[in-house]
């Protein structure tokens, strides 16, 4: 099994914190390319570097994004909402999580998230679980790529090329049904989203078969 | 919780659902539901762990045992029959 470095996980968190700064309720695609910036330290960094593109210039472009409408604007997060109607949405955490487990508020969050027969009662998504991370595909493909070229461990490296492949895969059908459209919904996301990434580096002007031979050159490099 | 401090709250939920635009509003309705459900679901659960019957439980929920049980009974998550 292809294992999530260290490093590559940082730069997950990096990706949470600027979609936090964006007011984004979701982690897409989009945000890992500027969490790669930010984070600056890896070889993803160098090649994005190589082809004239820096932190400052990937926000100013998701910020036009978000002006066109490929990604939402700023929207308040639960805990601030919850907490414009009077309710400490920590409190409420910390309170059940101490009374009943984190295991089993982990399987109500569950139960009350599951497709159920006619819907009765289910939410696509409750403040009580962190945003949705909607990069499942980049890491399957990051994966994929990882085994392809025989590397045990995903850096940024493959998880940049993971977003390449990304952009150029269309979505699953899999990845567009009732459940799904109403979770992006929830998020503010416009119909028949699948990741920002492509028109962020199009719009950066970044040649996709550029960025990507370069990244498996910088990955050849690395592996002994 | 004092008595003050509980009426101070109240009035500040009122305040907060009546004066505020439809933008936060609405999404703050939906974040509630979203805790409430899962509220639910985790004292329904701990109610059918401590021996609870579904009638009893959808007493005290205001609903019908059919509605909880239709809600509840399932195969998955430790939620037993």
């Amino acid at each position: 099994m292809v294992q999530r470095s260290e490093h590559a996980d940082r730069v997950l968190d990096l990706a949470r914190e600027e979609a936090d700064r964006f007011g984004h309720r979701y982690l897409g695609p989009e945000h890992l390319v500027l969490a790669v910036l930010r984070d600056g330290r890896s070889g993803a960094c160098r090649v994005l570097g190589a082809h004239g593109v820096d932190l400052a210039a990937a926000r100013a472009a998701l910020g036009r994004l978000v002006d066109r409408g490929v990604v939402p604007g700023p929207r308040p997060s639960d805990a601030e909402l919850l907490g414009a109607l009077g309710i400490n949405l920590e409190a409420i955490r910390r309170t059940t999580e101490q009374s009943f487990g984190g295991q089993a508020v982990g399987r109500a969050v569950r139960e009350a998230t599951r497709a159920r027969r006619r819907g009765v009662g289910r939410v696509p998504r409750t403040p009580l679980r962190d945003p949705p991370m909607l990069i499942s595909q980049v890491l399957v493909h990051a994966g994929d790529q990882a085994r392809g070229l025989g590397i045990g461990v995903i850096g940024p490296e493959l998880l940049l090329l993971g977003v390449v492949t990304d952009i150029r895969t269309p979505w699953p059908r899999c990845m567009n049904n009732r459940w799904r459209r109403q979770l992006y919904a929830s998020v503010g996301l416009p119909q028949g989203y699948g990741g920002a990434a492509g028109p962020l580096l199009q719009a950066l002007g970044v040649n996709l078969d550029q960025l990507e031979r370069a990244l498996l050159v910088e990955l050849g490099a690395g592996v002994p | 919780m004092s008595e003050a401090a509980a009426s101070s709250e109240v009035t500040q939920v009122a305040a907060a659902t009546s004066s505020q635009d439809p933008e936060v509003g609405l999404a703050a309705v939906a974040a509630l539901r979203g805790l409430v459900e899962v509220l639910e679901a985790l004292q329904v659960e701990n109610a059918r762990a401590k021996g609870w019957s579904w009638q009893q439980i959808a007493a005290r929920l205001g609903v019908t045992k059919q509605a909880v049980h239709h809600k509840y009974a399932g195969r998955r998550f430790g939620f037993r029959r």
